[in-house]
């Protein structure tokens, strides 16, 4: 553990000299050759591997962020301006590495020309994390890539349902670690924040995570948390129902019946939300940015139903007991339950 | 940066190549390709990348031809803004080639050892560039995203990638036209654009299997669903060999593109006769080729091919790897054939239009497959029926300007080359066969190589053959000893410049060979004779050749593996390749 330990604090200080020029610096970047290089990218890849090895043990997770802890102090009293290495940024150590070293003028020019080396296709398949050669091109086709063929096949659902399942392994992760649910939530929260609210892309990132039908057993716990975590955060679930399209919602609601029923708690907020607006002669909502309007309210309920059939006496009771409690009339403007009860043929 | 200039600068170096119209068409395009995003502009760059490519090689002539990036941004004061605006051009930077040469000119202007302001800002320029493309995210929120889950941007990016491509995989499986269903549109618009929009991406490993999936997708609409743009850029990437497919994929490839298939043949073609390879290597390249397997499933493509075989043929008629060639093809076509249909029994009139349809079965039958006794009797219906065809033919047409006539023997001789395992069967009878049986296999063996009278004096040659095989026999099964002049009157017909018209040298070789190997003769002489008569033709290597077809011959049939023989002919190839 000691060895670790000690290797993990020297890749951060090799880190920090690979991202920071002038003269506080020996063993300067200047100085590097081929060969160098590719052995910070191996060390790089050995914390990578350290972190996915030992994530989940929280003893020894601990006496590693305190030895990086240590590291850092060192390295900031040093080095004007340095940023941090955390735990968590480890699995990403690499990247990390090499945005250091694009970002320093200091690297040879000849060392750049290795990172950005366009091997022939071929050799690609064979060699793909050992080597350093061509890192640099390779990310920068696959981005092109992805860009090209965006007209065709929608980036942005694709980029979501990629980080859908990054999502769920992260969480995965986090939840197997012990019966601490705070990293979970912590996480959770720093990723709708990073998405900067509950916009569409967070909206359909948690839906492609609810939706990844992989090894399922593997992805009880996630799932059931994260849709334990969005039946609470009220604002991010009605931002989700508002935002995505409905067939999206109904595959959710068919795929789980926690969604299924916080979806439907939802339609009926809303329902409750409405006022009878005579000069429309139609039911509205009195909130700021009124989302639906009662016609497309009633399709949204149809919709549940019919996918999820079992739903539908349920709801039907309780509609028809909120309609009794509004004074169980039958005519139309007075009571927003009989007028949904009423459109939705119960 | 040149940093040897060559002593005599030649001076037409940079002005030809580029001038200020090209790089200001260039720039113009290379801003409108940035401004919009519409389909009309994708498919222009799409359109415009060979061009491009071209003009970037230009570029990068002219940049290392300058002696400083000063001098450089001098003559060229565009070429900044334009290299710019192609880096952050995805269909530009999708594909390896453009993408190289985009990167070789930016390293062209980078300055070792930076003299001036010029020179020092190109430098700062050319790392932030790459710097942003390598690590800036448009999408803040993926970035935000992959910093939180600790994703490295690059197996993001990849994900992403391969994900997009199995979604367009998934709709190219289900957007198949169904004659059946005529109500629901046609979805080969959508499959041409696919085509259309993967051409930047030909050299992209990850985007292989939607190449594939496009090649592969049956054909069942009237419209040309791939776009020819797309198949002529996969060609030339495939021929290039900066690219590799799938078995299916590359024979979707030929049958989807004719320039394709024939360039296949035409490079098989090629490295068999500049490489001198034994017949084990050219039954491998055959095979290793794909061709084989793909005539066997799809009819036009073979009659391409031997198409491309006749008309080699008729311009290098005695070129024997040629033969070797067409033999081997055919040879290999035959077992993907079988293998492909085991029960039905093909229609071979389809696959062989133009050859005499009564020999087509008795001569693609292979001898293997049939008794060794029954040989004789085969050899002798075949010389028969083609001496009376070609024969026939040319009686016929007395008329000296018909041409009709010698069409068809040069069918029936084009066949026979397809099935020269037959000519070699008679070579290997004629050792054991006596005078009076000896006529219709010498005939078979002379038509070979001798196909006409008028212009290969074929009953001329036949006489001569005769003439050799009696020697043969006279050396090898008569003589105790042979003596050395009778050896030398073999010599000379086997050397290069014959005095008299003579028999092919070939002919004569393997009559030679196969009387060296089956003879009864003690294997010490058969070896002194052989080798004698070989190193003073100069024709070891040919002879070599033909010892190992026979070998080849021999062990790939089902015939009774005759250890005497095989053990002969090692020792006959070990001697004279080894004394050479």
């Amino acid at each position: 553990m000691e060895a670790v330990l000690k290797n993990l604090s020297s890749t951060v200080e090799l880190l920090a000299v690979a991202a920071n020029s002038g003269a506080a610096n020996s063993g300067a970047v200047e100085q590097w050759d081929k060969h160098t290089m590719s052995r910070a990218f191996d060390w790089a890849r050995y914390c990578e591997h350290v972190h996915s090895r030992f994530h989940n043990n929280p003893a020894i997770r601990r006496v590693m962020e305190q030895q990086l802890e240590l590291t850092n102090r060192s390295l900031q009293d040093v080095i004007p301006g340095y940023t941090e290495v955390s735990f968590s940024d480890l699995p990403r150590l690499q990247h990390l590495l090499l945005i250091g070293l694009l970002n320093n003028p200091e690297l040879p020019i000849s060392l750049i020309k290795m990172l950005f080396d366009t091997r022939s296709p071929l050799d690609n398949m064979q060699s793909e994390y050992q080597d350093v050669t061509g890192l640099c091109s390779h990310i920068i086709r696959c981005k092109a890539a992805c860009k090209v063929l965006s007209p065709l096949t929608d980036l942005s659902a694709a980029g979501a349902e990629v980080q859908g399942r990054m999502l769920m392994e992260r969480l995965g992760a986090l939840l197997s670690r012990g019966s601490d649910t705070r990293p979970a939530e912590h996480f959770l929260g720093c990723v709708l924040q990073g998405c900067q609210g509950a916009g569409r892309q967070f909206c359909l990132v948690i839906t492609a995570a609810l939706l990844t039908t992989k090894n399922s057993a593997a992805q009880t716990a996630p799932r059931e948390f994260l849709l334990d975590w969005l039946q609470n955060k009220h604002s991010v679930l009605q931002s989700l129902c508002s935002a995505l399209p409905a067939t999206l919602l109904i595959d959710l609601a068919k795929e789980h019946n926690k969604f299924r029923d916080a979806y439907c708690d939802v339609l009926k907020k809303w329902a409750s939300d409405m006022e009878y607006c005579i000069s429309e002669g139609e039911w509205v909502q009195t909130s700021t940015n009124p989302t639906v309007s009662f016609h497309k309210l009633t399709e949204k309920f149809m919709a549940l139903f019919e996918a999820c059939p079992s739903l539908r006496a349920n709801t039907e009771k309780e509609l028809k007991a909120l309609k009794i409690s509004d004074g169980d009339f039958d005519v139309k403007g007075l009571s927003v339950w009989g007028d949904l009860l009423s459109a939705l043929n119960m | 940066m040149s940093e040897l200039q060559p002593l005599s600068q030649p001076q037409q170096t940079a002005e030809p190549l580029l001038n200020v119209q090209e790089m200001q068409f260039w720039l113009d395009k290379a801003v409108a390709w940035g401004q919009a995003d519409s389909p009309d502009t994708q498919k222009d760059t799409c359109l415009h990348l060979n061009r491009l490519r071209d003009f970037l090689q230009q570029l990068l002539a002219h940049i290392n031809n300058m002696s400083s990036t000063a001098e450089t941004m001098k003559k060229l004061p565009l070429l900044g803004q334009f290299l710019g605006r192609l880096c952050w051009n995805p269909y530009v930077t999708a594909g390896d080639t453009c993408r190289r040469l985009l990167l070789q000119c930016l390293w062209g202007l980078y300055s070792e050892h930076p003299s001036n302001a010029v020179e020092r800002k190109a430098n700062q320029w050319i790392r932030k560039v790459l710097c942003q493309l390598a690590t800036e995210e448009d999408d803040g929120v993926a970035q935000a995203l992959m910093k939180h889950m600790g994703v490295p941007a690059k197996e993001y990016h990849v994900n992403v990638l391969k994900k997009m491509v199995s979604l367009l995989q998934e709709n190219i499986g289900k957007s198949c036209c169904s004659l059946s269903d005529i109500n629901r549109r046609c979805s080969c618009d959508s499959i041409l654009a696919t085509s259309d929009a993967c051409v930047p991406l030909i050299t992209c490993p990850e985007a292989s299997p939607l190449i594939g999936a496009l090649l592969q997708q049956p054909v069942t609409c009237v419209k040309e669903a791939l776009s020819e743009h797309f198949l002529d850029a996969l060609s030339s990437a495939y021929s290039s060999w900066n690219l590799s497919l799938e078995e299916q994929a590359v024979v979707s490839l030929w049958y989807h593109s004719l320039p394709s298939l024939e360039e296949a043949v035409l490079s098989l073609l090629e490295s068999v006769t500049n490489t001198a390879s034994t017949p084990q290597m050219l039954h491998q390249q055959v095979a290793q080729s794909l061709l084989p397997k793909a005539c066997a499933q799809h009819c036009s493509m073979f009659l391409v091919a031997n198409d491309i075989y006749r008309s080699v043929l008729k311009q290098a008629e005695g070129n024997e790897s040629v033969r070797s060639l067409i033999q081997t093809f055919t040879r290999c076509f035959l077992r993907e054939l079988a293998l492909l249909q085991p029960q039905t029994s093909v229609s071979l009139k389809a696959f062989f239009p133009q050859s005499p349809q009564s020999l087509l079965v008795p001569l693609l039958t292979l001898p293997s497959e049939m008794p060794q006794e029954s040989w004789r009797n085969h050899l002798n219906w075949l010389s028969g029926s083609l001496q009376r065809l070609t024969e026939e033919e040319e009686e016929g047409n007395g008329d000296s300007r018909s041409t009709r006539g010698h069409y068809k023997v040069f069918e029936t001789w084009f066949l026979l080359v397809q099935c020269a395992h037959w000519v070699q069967a008679a070579v290997q009878l004629l050792v054991t066969s006596e005078p009076e049986d000896c006529g219709p296999l010498l005939w078979l063996l002379t038509f070979y190589h001798h196909p006409t009278n008028r212009w290969h004096h074929r009953a001329l040659q036949l006489v001569r053959a005769r003439e050799a095989w009696e020697h043969l026999r006279s050396v090898f099964l008569v003589s105790a000893r042979p003596p050395i002049d009778r050896l030398q009157s073999l010599v000379t017909p086997l050397s290069s410049q014959p005095q008299q018209p003579s028999p092919a040298p070939l002919l004569t070789l393997s009559l030679l060979v196969n009387f060296a190997v089956f003879c009864q003769r003690p294997l010490s002489v058969s070896t002194e004779v052989l080798q004698m008569v070989v190193h003073h033709s100069g024709l070891v290597d040919e002879a070599a050749c033909v010892l190992s077809s026979l070998e080849l011959r021999l062990s790939e049939g089902s015939c009774l593996s005759n250890d005497r023989v095989h053990l002969r002919i090692k020792e006959l190839h070990k001697t004279i390749t080894h004394t050479h």
